[in-house]
């Protein structure tokens, strides 16, 4: 099957004083029809910039984007251009993403209005969309500081999917949502992906999330993919150390079970003076001599696995 | 749970809340009905010079009494409202459209025309405004028009600046970005999410920039640069009644009092509509 | 055991809306033993922040204090001026916020207020100077003299909370209150700054009231917990019993619904249906019965009382559970 989008070595250059950074430096990744793949990764690594750039919010400096077979190509100012019909952004504050003076009614008809969608009434959509979502017609009408952060969340959802897109990019798509109702949004995610044969991409710290919803995922650090694969084999068997960590930082609600055991030394490292060699050699815990003077090149491990270690863990 | 209410049952709930806002409200009403209804309200052509009746305290016949020609006073502070109200409606509604569109300019445009932009409003504003009005009437000439156009000259950067700091912040919010993500054109992002973002904030601006604009036109007109006599401007009738002060205060005192409950009224009015409006207050009836 | 630090009884606290009296909190009881880290959990919407305004007194202007005492060391909170209130907080309690850029003064050095925090002592700026250095390092600062001449906004969000657990800890408290501390952190800084509280309360041998939504982060630091819903603590007691075998639907709910509890994956995650009851019209008997799947009759009628030893939970169905678990 061919990939819903393909990114190839896609980088983002931002201007800095006295030089530039590389948020985004240089990722791969398909994404497939009816599937879920997640980015994960903790602030600073570039996972909310690569979304904005996948979106066109975001300048792109080099690598090349695929959606259906198709090269988008670029703009004025350098960002690319997905169809917005067929690409849909869902970002991670529900409430801040909504126009603080319009109604849901009206949020829900911007979709069809902005396309010029002809077949469609927009207010007619907007109510069938509010239903989809499992929010009654009495929502219609409300502001967005009239909804609970489930509530802004789920017309998100609905304002994501109206134009029934192909690929879905969601951004942190449980922020600041109480447990009990984070389970809630994304059910309903994977309802509308089984109904929609939607791709969906998920970009999340929240690892606890990743292993239920996500098919492949791909571990993030200074800009990089540092791992990335099929999500339930990084969880059984990951080979980067940065990814064992991140999974053992993951405290569990199960009082019987065993802390941690690597524990990360000192912090992410600035991109401005990214560390020679391999990146994340400064925290490694198993970092050897080579480590500090030799990038780590992509290791192929069965079928798409990859990962940057010279000494990948084997368990 | 309360439903979404409108606009003016916002607004007007809001006020009912807020005493000193209402009488604000009520006063600006008031004189805006005076001065609209003037030519009926007035008991005389406020151009009658009557000499013999000249500088009289209030009567029956005249009751704010009469000017150095005999003129009476009410006619005349009923017709000088309209001035003050044709100055502040032109000049107010000309300045925002302008600087609206100036400030949206440099709010969303290039950096270098928002630099180009702000270098602008900065000149404009560092002007004195009475020196730039006496360039401009050594110009021109005394006339209402002149007026309008010096306070419309300075008082666009200040709603450019509001617009433009506005604009820039909206820029960087979400839900403008996930307009974009939808594929929104600029204008239609103009249309439908910045600008009824930023119209409160210019419209509560405009009430409390009216008293101002008021007194500015008075100012001008006192010192003799604004309207030419013997139309009425509540600043003329001043300047009239200024120089026969020892003999009458009635003069002073009739043109005062309207000044002083416009620029209460409006002022009231507009803090209390920028405190229903405010959105960090809004939101309470979640 | 000693007598409790911080023992908080019935305490109840409303706030003043349009719509009537928000009863945000209702008969609360709280005990924090000397030395004890104690873990709050709850969603949004169960009066955790309203609690925490409560023992440090700085509550909403609207807020009123129902009833209820707030006794720390014997004396009692509620009555205290504010100005020995003042002389309390910072000294005797002290607080770490969610976000360490809100309590840092972004523009006074790290050394200048963590001098600052020394106010009441007496010693010579440079002792206050070596103090800090002390502090930071014990937190876990690398290089502490260099930073001490940096603004927060040099330093990463986890030192920055690290700086902000060493001014809470400068003046040796007896109660450390910690809100959210480790929320705002990327998950591998979360655990070290766990372990790092965890060190750092054995060898101060402080109290600690550990404020978390976060189910895992709460089961790693906490010897003890209480389950808040709605204003009311519905269940309370050691954290294994709790996580193990909760007594409280509301609690056992809650652990259902974390998915990192859920060992194998799935693509239906379990989520509690219904949403928090009205606090300004309160309805009769249990607050959780709507949300409850095994609600009877009696819970709509008589609110349940906290009952047991130890364990307590606050539910009509108690002896069933106990029936029914092992």
């Amino acid at each position: 099957m061919s990939a819903l989008l393909s990114v190839n070595d896609l980088r983002v250059r931002y201007p800095v004083r006295g030089g530039f950074v590389d948020v985004v430096h240089g990722v791969s990744l398909d994404i497939k029809r009816g599937e879920t793949t997640a980015i994960v990764g903790e602030s600073g690594s570039g996972k909310t910039t690569l979304a904005m750039a996948l979106c066109g919010l975001a300048p792109v400096y080099g690598g090349e984007v695929r959606f259906e077979g198709e090269l988008l190509q670029r703009d004025r100012k350098n960002r690319l251009n997905p169809d917005r019909k067929r690409v849909a952004l869902m970002f991670q504050d529900p409430v801040g993403s909504l126009n603080p003076r319009m109604t849901v009614r009206k949020a829900l008809a911007e979709p069809f209005r902005i396309h010029k969608v002809e077949s469609a009434d927009p207010d007619r959509e907007a109510l069938g969309l509010l239903d989809k979502v499992g929010l009654g017609e009495d929502f219609a009408d409300r502001y967005p500081h009239q909804l609970s952060g489930g509530q802004a969340r789920r017309v998100g959802v609905a304002r994501a999917l109206a134009l029934r897109p192909h690929l879905l990019i969601a951004d942190e798509p449980t922020a600041g949502l109480d447990v009990s109702v984070q389970g809630e949004v994304l059910n309903l995610l994977s309802q509308l992906q089984q109904e929609m044969g939607l791709g969906i991409l998920v970009i999340t710290h929240n690892l606890n999330i990743v292993r239920h919803v996500a098919d492949r995922m791909a571990i993030m650090y200074l800009g990089r993919f540092i791992e990335q694969g099929d999500s339930q084999q990084i969880f059984s068997q990951p080979r980067h150390p940065y990814t064992a960590a991140l999974l053992a930082a993951n405290p569990s609600p199960d009082p019987d079970a065993q802390p941690g055991e690597i524990e990360l030394k000192g912090d992410v490292p600035s991109l401005l003076q990214r560390p020679p060699g391999c990146e994340f050699h400064t925290r490694c815990p198993g970092v050897r001599e080579k480590c500090r003077g030799l990038f780590p090149e992509v290791s192929i491990d069965g079928e798409h696995r990859q990962y940057h270690c010279f000494y990948p863990l084997d368990n | 749970m309360s439903k979404p209410r409108g606009l003016i049952a916002h607004t007007w709930s809001g006020l009912k809340k807020d005493p000193l806002g209402m009488a604000g409200f009520v006063l600006v009403s008031f004189i805006l009905l005076l001065t609209i209804l003037a030519p009926w309200l007035a008991p005389y052509d406020p151009l009658d010079v009557n000499v013999h009746n000249r500088l009289s305290g209030p009567s029956a016949a005249h009751w704010l009494g009469t000017d150095q020609l005999g003129r009476d006073i009410l006619s005349r502070v009923l017709y000088g409202g309209q001035v003050a109200l044709k100055v502040s409606l032109v000049a107010i509604s000309v300045a925002m459209a302008i600087g609206l569109l100036l400030g949206m300019l440099a709010g969303l445009g290039p950096r270098w025309l928002d630099r180009v932009l702000v270098i602008g409003f900065d000149t404009v504003r560092s002007f004195p405004t009475i020196m730039f009005a006496l360039a401009i009437v050594a110009l021109t000439g005394p006339s209402l028009n002149t007026v309008i156009g010096v306070i419309i000259i300075t008082s666009i950067p200040v709603y450019a600046r509001v617009v433009r700091t506005q604009t820039r912040a909206l820029r960087q919010r979400d839900f403008i970005l996930a307009e974009r993500a939808m594929g929104a054109s600029t204008g239609r992002i103009l249309r439908d999410h910045v600008l009824p973002n930023i119209a409160a904030p210019l419209f509560i601006l405009a009430s409390m920039d009216v008293p101002a604009v008021v007194g500015m036109e008075a100012g001008l007109s006192f010192l003799g640069l604004g309207v030419s006599p013997p139309t009425p401007s509540w600043g003329s009738i001043l300047n009239d009644g200024y120089s026969y002060l020892r003999n009458s205060p009635w003069p002073i005192i009739a043109g005062g009092i309207p000044l002083i409950a416009v620029t209460l009224g409006f002022t009231f009015f507009g803090e209390s509509l920028r405190d229903i409006f405010d959105p960090k207050l809004r939101g309470k009836d979640r | 055991m000693t007598a409790p630090v911080l023992d908080i009884r019935g305490l109840s606290i409303s706030y003043g809306t349009e719509a009537g009296a928000l009863k945000a909190l209702r008969d609360v009881d709280l005990e924090v033993g000397e030395g004890s880290i104690i873990g709050i959990v709850g969603e949004s919407g169960c009066g955790k922040s309203t609690l925490i305004s409560a023992i440090i007194r700085l509550l909403a202007p609207n807020a009123q204090i129902v009833q209820g005492a707030v006794n720390f060391k014997g004396r009692d909170l509620l009555g205290l001026s504010s100005e020995q209130m003042r002389a309390l907080r910072g000294d005797e309690i002290s607080m770490v916020f969610q976000d360490p850029m809100t309590s840092l003064n972004p523009t006074l050095t790290i050394g200048r207020q963590m001098s600052d925090v020394q106010h009441r002592s007496t010693v010579s700026r440079s002792e206050k100077n070596a103090c800090s250095v002390m502090m930071l390092e014990r937190v876990g600062i690398p290089d502490p003299e260099a930073q001490l001449k940096r603004y927060p906004h040099h330093l990463s969000g986890g030192m920055r909370q690290r700086v902000a657990i060493a001014m809470a800890l400068m003046a040796e408290p007896s109660l450390l209150i910690a809100d959210e501390p480790t929320t705002a952190l990327d998950a591998t800084l979360e655990v070290q700054i766990i372990h790092r509280l965890k060190e750092l309360q054995r060898e101060f041998g402080c109290s600690i009231l550990f404020i978390s939504h976060h189910l895992g982060v709460i089961a790693e630091l906490c010897e003890e917990v209480i389950v808040m819903y709605a204003g009311e603590v519905v269940e309370s007691g050691p954290l294994r019993e709790v996580f193990i075998d909760p007594k409280h639907p509301y609690t056992r709910k809650l652990l259902e619904c974390d998915p990192a509890r859920i060992a194998e994956p799935t693509r239906e995650l379990p989520v509690i249906e219904g949403s928090l009851p009205n606090l300004v019209n309160l309805p009769d008997g249990c607050i959780f019965k709507d949300r409850c799947s095994k609600a009877e009759a009696r819970c709509g009628i008589e609110p349940p009382k906290m009952s047991g030893d130890g364990h307590r939970a606050a539910c009509h169905l108690l002896d069933h559970f106990q029936e029914t678990s092992p």
